[in-house]
């Protein structure tokens, strides 16, 4: 048996200089591998958590200072943990949520009325939540957040579990009510389509650090990530180096290459290949984004190993 | 602060409807907690019956201490025991986390949310004994008794609490607290039984850092006029502030155990 | 049977884990069983002996009422049973080559075991220092301690069991633990030995399964019983433990069946 006295508190690190800022109206999708901090920052942002050092500023408030205020402008859904009351009619934690954050009737029944529609929830209101399916739930999880209107709306993982249909129906939910209402949407996950559907912007932590912040598109240069080239022929021209791609493989009239400049376009590669090669078939393939992203942890795990 | 106030009614107005969804496994409950301290009362009555007295107390006496002891537990712990219980694994299930993004103390919604109505056996089984013993003892019944029999008991439910949210609130600063609970009903045992029974140093713990002996021990010796061990002649102004006391402490720990919360990590 | 050794083993490694909960536990017990020393000191203000019952005698008999209901946790073997049974888990159970009721029951005793070495027997020593304890009152009666604690082992866990198993009929185990804890109270002597009981309902008492798991075992130490006494009201104790096996055997079949008839 190991001693019986020992303490069981340790600090651990969980974001650290990350900085970032975010305007209203914006959707962000924070992304990063479990344990990347991500939680941590949503919680830090919502009030639930005191940073230990550093600065930061909600809709003008320090979260954790001003906690029932910065409550009043924001709406929080947890994907793994329901707010909804398990054994009442979705109907009655959408009224106590009216009640504990003082919404005007005509305003609810406004909101209720709209965001129902649009999610579909009418056909399940009434019925208990334990009655209902992972995805009406986070749907209904989803509205009540939005009914007092806050500005900001932070979202943990809100597609986990759920089935391809549902995530649909999220993600083009979220959308609109960013585009269409000016809320702003800030959401962590795991699921790039998350992203890409929802959030023009992205902002990557990995091991507490930040290591991304700009739009989807730009990510795979700024990670230098190769595209792929692969060029048949006809016949085979033996082996081919070339100034515009590196040959990374030959299988004879199949050749792998990794286009490694952004500059190079694939005008330039045929340019130098030239006509009289029996060139027949030519692919580029740009990488996407989620093997931008695996080739990026792989790379920084093998880095991790060797250092 | 006042909006709290309002919100009360409705969290306790949807809990009863959700406890209520369970109403038969629910009354089967209640039935076995009133067999399972009756039991208890039980143990004492055998004893007295064969040895008349226990540390001077006769049955009446004793009637009262225990009925005294269950009441003022049920009405503390159905504010508080299965709600701070729960709050460790509020904390590590993150939905805690949930209550503090909310624009209400976390602390009240909790409690009443989660209020425990199957304290009504315990409630029900200590009235029903509370008025045998009352009438069997012989009382002088004046306004004053009456008075601080009743706040007493509020001191005593006020005990029960705070004790109680104060152990859920090591949960949030220190995310374990479950082990304290057997410490607590150690302790909470010992305290249905009269002071004098015990040696000094138990004594001496159950009126200072597991204050339960003003559960019921104290405020009960008071009512029916028995030197209390100890405390002497500030025995009755001490069982009336323990429970105003023991709360300020539990507001400023709660406050402070909330400030260190640091989340299930992730 | 390797099988089972090794669910006790897992389960007693998974207690080593919690060294707080153990410092807690302890320091509770201690104190409990310091009040009930004390409630018998009051008694016997006064009195050297009472009913032939020394006070000496009276002490040893509460540190021992406490070895067997201190160290297993019959609501952990009723509230996982009727978990399993209500929830359906226990249909994967169905599927594996071993009992499920036998793994609750072994791994439970897997902890009661380390509870009994690491929290009981330190802190009827550490009482026992303050206040004395008698040894058993012979080698046969010391021998036949040993068997009848394993018999009251057996005995509590058994009954636990039923209940549990009871639970998925009634939809509720919290009502069932609340239940076996009303029945320890009074018929298991664990605070008071029947002696002092009324004389009509102590003798049903004596004859009830619950008397095997702190009454028998503590009387035959202090050599409340004789040779004889001591050997019939252990063959009496196995007739219990016996029938409640059938009985366990009988209600985990007719459980299951329902379980899988219900889908799971």
């Amino acid at each position: 048996m190991k001693t019986l006295v020992t303490t069981e508190y340790s600090e651990v690190e969980a974001v650290r200089d990350v900085s970032f800022d975010i305007s209203a109206g914006e959707a962000v999708g924070y992304l990063g591998p479990n344990g990347a901090g991500k939680s941590t920052m949503i919680k830090m942002m919502t009030g639930i958590l005191v940073p230990s050092a550093g600065e930061l500023s909600i809709l003008g408030r320090t979260p954790h200072q001003h906690r029932m205020a910065n409550a009043r402008d924001i709406g929080v859904v947890f994907g793994q943990r329901s707010q909804l009351w398990w054994d009442l009619p979705v109907r009655d934690s959408f009224d106590l949520h009216r009640r504990i954050y003082d919404i005007p009737a005509a305003r609810y029944e406004g909101n209720l009325a709209q965001f129902s529609e649009l999610l579909d929830l009418t056909p399940f209101l009434d019925r208990a939540v334990r009655q209902l399916s992972l995805g009406q739930r986070m749907r209904a999880e989803i509205v009540m957040a939005l009914l007092h209107d806050p500005k900001i709306l932070f979202l943990d993982e809100p597609t986990i579990g759920l089935d391809v249909v549902a995530k649909d129906a999220v993600r083009k939910f979220l959308a609109r009510i960013n585009r269409e209402r000016g809320v702003t949407i800030i959401l962590t996950t795991h699921d790039l389509q998350d992203i890409e559907s929802i959030c023009p912007r992205l902002i990557m932590v990995d091991q507490a650090r930040l290591i991304f912040d700009g739009a989807l598109k730009d990510l795979r240069a700024s990670m230098g990530t190769r595209r792929r080239l692969t060029l048949e022929f006809a016949s085979d021209p033996g082996p081919l180096d070339l100034q515009t791609a590196r040959l990374s493989s030959d299988e004879g009239l199949l050749k792998h290459y990794q286009i490694e400049r952004e500059d190079v376009s694939l005008v330039d590669v045929l340019a130098e290949i030239g006509r009289d090669r029996a060139l027949k078939d030519i692919v580029l393939e740009e990488p996407n984004i989620e093997e931008v992203i695996r080739t990026f942890y792989q790379g920084r795990n093998t880095a991790a190993v060797t250092a | 602060m006042l909006r709290h106030l309002r919100l009360i009614p409705i969290l306790l107005q949807m809990n009863l409807r959700a406890q209520m969804e369970y109403r038969g496994a629910f009354l089967i409950d209640r039935l076995a907690m009133i067999i399972a301290y009756a039991s208890a009362f039980a143990v004492i009555w055998l004893l007295v019956a064969r040895f008349d007295t226990l540390a001077g107390w006769n049955w009446g006496e004793l009637a009262l201490l225990y009925s005294f002891h269950t009441l003022a537990y049920a009405v503390g712990a159905s504010f508080s025991f299965t709600q701070m219980r729960d709050l460790e694994e509020h904390v590590r299930l993150g939905t805690f986390d949930a209550m503090l993004t909310r624009p209400m103390s976390p602390w009240v919604y909790l409690v009443f949310a989660r209020y425990n109505i199957g304290y009504i056996s315990h409630i029900s089984l200590a009235l029903a004994l509370m008025t045998w013993a009352l009438l069997t003892i012989p009382i002088d019944w004046s306004i004053g008794w009456v008075a601080y029999f009743l706040a007493s008991l509020l001191s005593a439910a006020l005990v029960t609490a705070s004790l109680m949210t104060m152990l859920g609130a090591t949960a949030l600063a220190w995310t374990r607290s479950n082990h304290l609970y057997s410490l607590y009903f150690g302790f909470w045992e010992l305290s249905r039984y009269p002071l004098n029974l015990y040696p000094t140093i138990i004594q001496g713990i159950l009126l200072t850092i597991v204050p339960l002996g003003f559960m019921a021990a104290v405020p009960v010796a008071v009512l029916v006029g028995k030197p209390v061990p100890l405390l002497g002649d500030i025995a009755p102004i001490a069982a009336l502030l323990a429970g105003p006391a023991l709360a300020s402490l539990a507001v400023l720990f709660w406050r402070f155990a909330t400030s260190r919360y640091q989340g299930a990590g992730g | 049977m390797s099988a089972y050794f090794a669910f006790a083993k897992s389960a007693v490694m998974t207690q080593l884990a919690y060294r707080n909960e153990v410092w807690a536990n302890m320091f509770g017990k201690v104190v409990q069983v310091f009040a009930r020393v004390a409630i018998w000191l009051a008694i016997y203000t006064g009195a050297t002996s009472i009913e032939g019952i020394t006070l000496q005698q009276m002490i040893t008999y509460a540190l021992l009422g406490g070895i067997v209901t201190g160290a297993i946790r019959y609501e952990t073997i009723i509230s996982m049973i009727g978990r399993a049974l209500q929830t359906g888990d226990v249909a994967v159970w169905l599927l594996k080559p071993v009992s499920f009721p036998l793994y609750i029951i072994v791994s439970e005793l897997g902890r009661a075991a380390y509870r009994l070495v690491v929290l009981v027997i330190p802190t009827v020593a550490v009482v026992a220092l303050v206040y004395g304890m008698l040894p058993p009152a012979s080698i046969f009666h010391g021998v036949m301690f040993l068997a009848y604690l394993a018999l009251a082992y057996a005995i509590i866990a058994l009954i636990s069991t039923l209940f549990g198993l009871v639970s998925f009929w009634l939809l509720t185990s919290f009502s069932l633990e609340w239940l076996m804890q009303a029945l320890l109270n009074l018929l298991s002597g664990q605070f008071i030995p029947f002696w002092f009981f009324p004389k009509t309902f102590g003798d049903i008492a004596a004859h009830l399964p619950f008397a095997w798991i702190v009454y028998y075992p503590a009387a035959v130490w202090l050599g409340r019983m004789d040779v004889a006494g001591t050997l019939i009201y252990f063959g009496i104790g196995c007739g219990w433990a016996l029938l409640m096996a059938f009985g366990v055997a009988w209600l985990w079949r007719s459980a299951s069946t329902r379980v899988i008839v219900q889908g799971g």
